[in-house]
């Protein structure tokens, strides 16, 4: 007769001394007391929201702004509603952020590469320049900058530095390119898309073809052909079929009382002060990212290249800086948003970004609803930003 | 991983912000009387012993900063007239500098006891922000160029670039004319008057827009007053006046009864000279300084003899006036034009043509 050992009357681990129960448990009431947390902060919010009486409600939207807007990129009327004020106020933000994030970067890596020159000259100056930029408050650096556009040529004198290109103290005016047309301004600028694609395609077919058969190709030259083939094609087919040429050049003129120049395209003295400081100050954060990054590939990757007798910049170049971008990537993109959020301080200076306009909205629109529609329009873009990062950072990913 | 945790926060944040919309909209009004009891206005000024006023330091004659600094002008001594009338003591203020655009939120929410800071009365304003106590400045807005720019009327101001102050109504005003009259007007923003101020001089914009008073007031500043000129249009009715929180009625009215014993005083005469400490004869003075009779201290929770401290220590409407935006002040000339009294007491030469004009005490 088999007797069962006690042992198999086991059930398993009670339930409270499962390890997995344990984690679940916690998983929930630190979530329950994190949604709590909030939503008590929120409730907090609306109950002192209501009790003091402050509007509240998001019905302005639909409602005529009325009130000017100083810059604009995107088309604006006095008549257009609010929401699409606010549309034309982030766009400038956005421009401002695209813009300045490429010159800023442009800028730091140059600034970080001179940093690690052996050049005693060109790193001290780009040490200075680090220092110097990266330790004094962004506000101020504005300031001195508008200061700087402010002491420019006024605009009665008619500054010209070349046919055309304008500059004073109310900003910088240039020809531009305009559509009479926008439909055909718009297909056409599809059409080039696809002719810088056909372009870039032939390049990287003809590089493809001189790498594995040794035949010279031609790529670059070929490459830009093929572009200006197609695009010259698109130009005249758009012609033909809407009657007249895609884009004119708007030329700058000073017209009226005051002088001031209308046509092409006007950055106004607000936003270059904005630009300038804005890409000065990012680019010394980013150069010490950049030193940082080139630092972090091991010394016998680049001694290794440069006994295979790659010169200096070429080591750099198809060595290092692929290496280091893996460092250098996610600080750079915290670096995109900081410039991005900086941008806000634009209404100190006069430039009509998201945070000055918006603030001007709060005299005939609720203040509550229009900060929260700031908060999330900085956060949408901040996370666009990290969005294109992480996926260009998993691009370059080694495994 | 990273991408949906950023999904899921917006998506509770939006959730949330819905969340108070929709109860704003759920509950219209709350039931029978939930409002807990707050300590009314008056006991919390009475125990901080300060009033609290956000105001300005950067236009001369309104608010500005004395040579030792102190906080001086038209809308600071509002302040210490109404701190006089409740604890009696005029230097019994604390000034909260604010921005324009800070105007509104700062009286919402209550942390002051009170906003003297160049504000229009507007009905939207008196809506959201809080209550308009009392007309204490008429103004309008108006245009200030440079002399040798030649122009002579606002209209000639076609394509300009206007240099204006963010959060202000000059700033829709502004937007309003030049539609009207197809201007085509850039508006150049800023958050400080300060840096308006220094686009002009350089030139960055080619007009300053700003109440006329303030426009004054500013070029009084200015290195050569001479190259300057303002224009002869008022495109706008700009009322000044404090303002106050909503949801204190008793706060409310002491502030109007106090704005009411500046232009009241003035109207009878009496000034910080001759204010009575015994009875004249004269009932409407008499009730007015405490020494007979009531116009509702008892209820408004301020002293009997409080006109008497008022008077003393800031002085009437008019001592007020000549002292910041008169000859001791920007020199804005006060007779025969909007902000004289409308009427001397009892009315013995009326009209006087002005509009500066309170309830009677009593």
């Amino acid at each position: 007769m088999a007797v069962i050992p006690r042992g198999l009357n086991y059930k398993g681990i009670p339930l409270w001394r499962h390890t997995q129960v344990i984690q679940g448990a916690l998983q929930v009431i630190s979530a329950l007391v994190a949604v709590s947390l909030v939503a008590w902060f929120f409730l907090n919010i609306s109950g002192a929201i209501r009790d003091r009486d402050i509007p509240y409600g998001f019905s302005f939207l639909s409602r005529e702004y009325q009130t000017p807007i100083g810059h604009h990129f995107l088309p604006y009327e006095s008549s257009d509603s609010f929401l699409y004020a606010f549309g034309v106020a982030a766009t400038n933000t956005l421009l401002v952020s695209i813009v300045g994030v490429i010159l800023a970067t442009a800028l730091g890596i140059f600034v970080g590469v001179s940093r690690m020159s052996g050049n005693w000259i060109v790193s001290r100056a780009a040490l200075v320049y680090i220092e110097f930029f990266r330790n004094v408050p962004l506000l101020v650096q504005l300031f001195f900058w508008f200061y700087i556009v402010l002491a420019l040529p006024q605009v009665r004198e008619g500054h010209v530095i070349a046919e055309r290109i304008y500059i004073n103290n109310s900003g910088i005016s240039i020809p531009w390119p305009y559509a009479p047309n926008l439909d055909a301004g718009l297909l056409f600028i599809g059409l080039a898309a696809i002719a810088a694609f056909s372009g870039l395609t032939v390049h990287r077919a003809l590089v493809r073809r001189e790498t594995l058969t040794g035949v010279n190709s031609y790529p670059v030259a070929l490459g830009i052909s093929a572009f200006v083939l197609v695009a010259a094609a698109a130009w005249l087919f758009v012609s033909v079929a809407f009657g007249e040429a895609p884009f004119y050049v708007s030329t700058p003129e000073p017209q009226g009382t005051f002088g001031r120049p209308v046509g092409g395209f006007t950055a106004p003295g607000g936003l270059i002060a904005l630009l300038v400081g804005l890409v000065i100050y990012t680019s010394s954060f980013i150069a010490e990212i950049v030193r940082a990054g080139i630092q972090s590939v091991g010394r016998g990757q680049s001694e290794a290249a440069r006994s295979l007798g790659l010169p200096y910049m070429k080591t750099l170049r198809h060595v290092t800086f692929p290496q280091a971008l893996r460092v250098i990537i996610p600080p750079l993109i915290s670096q995109c948003l900081n410039l991005t959020k900086n941008s806000s301080l634009a209404a100190a200076i006069g430039y009509s970004d998201l945070t000055n306009v918006a603030v001007t909205m709060t005299q005939t629109a609720p203040a509550v609803s229009i900060f929260i529609m700031i908060m999330l329009a900085y956060l949408a873009m901040s996370l666009a930003y990290s969005l294109v990062g992480n996926v260009y950072n998993r691009l370059i990913r080694f495994v | 991983m990273k991408g949906r945790t950023a999904i899921i926060l917006v998506a509770i944040m939006a959730g949330l912000f819905a969340l108070i919309a929709c109860e704003e909209e759920a509950t219209p009004a709350p039931e029978a009387t939930p409002v807990p009891e707050v300590e009314s206005r008056l006991e919390t000024v009475m125990d901080r012993g300060t009033v609290i006023c956000a105001s300005r330091d950067d236009v001369p004659g309104y608010g500005y900063l004395d040579a030792n600094g102190n906080n001086v002008g038209f809308d600071i001594d509002l302040c210490r007239a109404l701190a006089t009338a409740v604890l009696g003591d005029p230097n019994a203020i604390e000034i909260r500098l604010i921005t324009a655009a800070q105007r509104g939120p700062t009286v919402q929410s209550g942390e002051v006891d009170m906003l003297v800071r160049t504000v229009t009365w507007t009905t939207s304003r008196d809506a959201q922000w809080g209550n308009y106590a009392q007309t204490m400045f008429y103004d309008g807005q108006g245009f200030m160029v440079r002399k040798d720019l030649g122009i002579d009327s606002a209209l000639d101001l076609k394509d300009a670039s206007v240099c204006v102050t963010q959060g202000t109504t000059t700033e829709l005003n502004l937007q309003d004319f030049s539609n009207q009259y197809d201007l085509n007007i850039t508006a150049l923003t800023f958050e400080d008057t300060d840096l308006v101020v220094a686009a002009y001089e350089s030139q960055q914009c080619d007009a300053f827009t700003n109440d006329r008073s303030q426009l004054a007031a500013i070029g009084s500043a200015f290195e050569n007053r001479d190259d300057h000129v303002i224009l002869p249009e008022t495109i706008s009715e700009e009322p000044l006046g404090p303002v106050v929180p909503h949801g204190d009625e008793q706060w409310y009215d002491i502030v109007k009864t106090v704005m009411g014993m500046l232009i009241y005083s003035e109207a009878y005469g009496i000034n910080s000279g001759n204010v009575p400490s015994a009875e004249t004869g004269d009932t409407v003075v008499d009730r007015l300084f405490g020494l007979s009779g009531s116009y509702g201290q008892e209820t408004l929770g301020i002293s009997q003899t409080a006109a008497q401290d008022v008077i003393r220590n800031v002085g009437n409407y008019g001592e007020i006036y000549e002292r910041n935006l008169g000859a001791g002040g920007i020199n804005l000339p006060r007779e025969n034009g909007r902000n004289a009294l409308w009427a001397d007491a009892r009315c013995t030469d009326c009209p006087k043509g002005g509009q500066i004009y309170a309830a009677p005490l009593r």
